[in-house]
């Protein structure tokens, strides 16, 4: 018997009830469900339970059982990432013009440049010297141009803006940052990878290239074969289903081989399969309830417990979360308000794209542990940008409610029913 | 692109705490071992040291997992019971001090960082 398994097994239930009763609540002050799931992760780790009850922290999250918890999450994120990338539909790219090109471009533009100079500032007093000033800037640039797109779309179904101008706006333009940031990210990771691992750069870069390449032109070919079989049965076999997780888990296993990450590889899977809606719907509830309500939540718990918001550092830390806060906002929020704006948008609707484009949540969170694994983040910096995540995802709702009221956005959508009978 | 690529110019010139993160192998000067519930009782790899910028956290394997708040200032490091000059490359690093333990006196040392830990972990 595994020696930590009671440990495991106890440590799941506990971090179940918790999302489930945190997550519960926020929903009743009209937050996403996820984000009181991450904020639960957050209050089992030392930022509360460790500080309140540092026995209890300890005896139910030891440090030996630890990498058993890690694994889960990361099978978990493997498989919510083949999600992300599934729910991403270039076509919804098409046909927004102007608008979503200006605003995706600066929406991730403004806050990169902005978290590099932020980076001038915070690398001599939250970094290293086995990490360059180029990978910790680039790194914190990627950060802080993140959106969460499936938060995003989340946000958007609650409150019935999906199919509103604003609304798939919104999701054109999440979708193309997501895609670039990961770009980016990708690059920073071989970037930091290939200094300490000595393996040469090309090789990762000639692999990589070579890789997308084959899943583009070779893989993707193949996959309409699953549409097919669906189309034909309104359902897969499970074999079926196991293939595609095989290919899930070999694509990862080939980004990770490369020396990029495993995420890379399922995120690129995900995208690559066939778009047709009812397909794409099927596969997502799927593959969804047991990431969504058991390994997620795992995710969420593992991060709260390498996140220490408020614990050493003393005042300085806060003075360094505020920066983080404000320039995030600023980048991102101002940024992509002040693009849609001047591509024509009205300010009210312009100022709600830019809050929706704001939210990080989840995809933040995956891409700060990202950064904590390669050591390009301190423990410090990483508790920093996990709350500025937190802050970020948790004032788009009200924020949004106050812009863009849903009386006044139901009020306009009855007034165009009414024009168009 | 000139902005960020004009950020990344500036940054060349910053200096950054010197990097003591990771796990330490200790060797003692061999007049201390015999301290009972000192050097003797510790395992290697026997420091392992968490870090952000100028603060980090020292963890000593002595079966307690005692923790030392601890601060980088150029190249020295200061706990409340362990002073060392931190000297080398990032993949070469070696700390050179003294450590105190209940009971003994001042504690020798020299230590050298295993491969460079994920901070993470």
């Amino acid at each position: 018997m595994m020696p930590n398994l009671f440990h495991l097994v106890l440590q799941i239930a506990v971090i179940l009830v918790a999302a489930r009763v945190v997550g519960f609540l926020f929903q009743k002050i009209n937050q996403p469900q996820v984000m009181g799931e991450m904020v639960a992760g957050i209050l089992l780790g030392p930022s509360l339970l460790g500080w309140l009850a540092p026995g209890v922290s300890a005896a139910l999250f030891p440090a030996s059982s630890l990498g058993y918890l890690n694994a889960l999450s990361q099978v978990g994120l493997v498989v919510f990432m083949f999600v992300v990338g599934l729910a991403l539909d270039p076509s919804e790219l098409h046909g927004y013009g102007h608008a979503a090109v200006l605003t995706s471009h600066v929406s991730i533009v403004a806050p990169f440049c902005l978290g590099g100079l932020t980076a001038l500032y915070l690398y001599p007093r939250l970094s290293d010297d086995a990490v360059t000033f180029t990978g910790f800037a680039l790194f914190m640039g990627a950060a802080m141009s993140i959106t969460a797109f499936p938060v995003l779309a989340r946000i958007l179904t609650e409150r019935g803006l999906v199919r509103s101008r604003m609304g798939t706006l919104a999701i054109a333009c999440a979708a193309v940052d997501d895609v670039t940031g990961w770009c980016i990210l990708a690059y920073i990771v071989v970037l930091v990878r290939v200094t300490h691992a000595g393996r040469p750069a090309w090789v990762t870069i000639a692999g990589s290239l070579a890789y997308v390449l084959i899943m583009l032109f070779v893989v993707r070919r193949f996959l309409p074969a699953f549409e097919r079989a669906y189309a034909k049965r309104k359902s897969l076999s499970d074999n079926l289903i196991a293939v595609i997780v095989v290919l899930v888990l070999a694509s990862a296993l080939a980004t990770e081989w490369l020396g990029i990450h495993l995420l890379f590889g399922a995120f690129l899977m995900g995208a690559i399969m066939p778009k047709k809606p009812e397909f794409t719907h099927y596969l997502l509830h799927k593959f969804e309830s047991v990431t969504v309500v058991l390994l997620l939540p795992l995710f969420f718990a593992f991060t709260g417990l390498r996140t220490r918001i408020g614990v050493g550092g003393g005042g300085a830390i806060w003075l360094y979360s505020a920066i983080v806060i404000v320039v995030a906002i600023t980048g991102k929020l101002g940024g992509s308000m002040f693009a849609a704006r001047l591509s024509g948008m009205p300010w009210r609707e312009a100022a709600s794209l830019g809050i929706l484009m704001n939210t990080r949540g989840l995809m933040e969170l995956v891409i700060l542990n990202i950064g904590l694994d390669i050591g390009v983040i301190s423990p410090a910096m990483f508790s920093i940008m996990v709350l500025m995540a937190l802050v970020t995802t948790f004032m788009t709702t009200p924020l949004l409610e106050w812009v863009y009221p849903t009386r006044l956005f139901k009020a306009q959508v009855d007034e165009i029913q009414k024009n168009v009978a | 692109m000139l902005g960020l690529l004009g950020i990344l110019e500036a940054g060349r010139g910053i200096a950054a705490p010197l990097s003591i993160g990771g796990e330490w192998n200790v060797a003692f000067d061999p007049a201390a071992t015999g301290c009972a519930t000192g050097p003797a009782g510790l395992r290697q790899p026997a420091l392992n040291i968490s870090q952000s910028g100028v603060e980090a956290l020292i963890t000593v394997n002595d079966g307690h997992a005692t923790t030392l708040e601890a601060s980088v200032h150029g190249a020295t490091l200061n706990a409340k019971s362990l002073t060392a000059t931190i000297a080398g490359k990032p993949g070469e690093r070696t700390l050179t001090g003294t450590m105190k333990f209940e009971g003994c006196g001042p504690a020798a040392f020299r230590a050298v960082r295993q491969v460079a830990r994920k901070r993470g972990e």
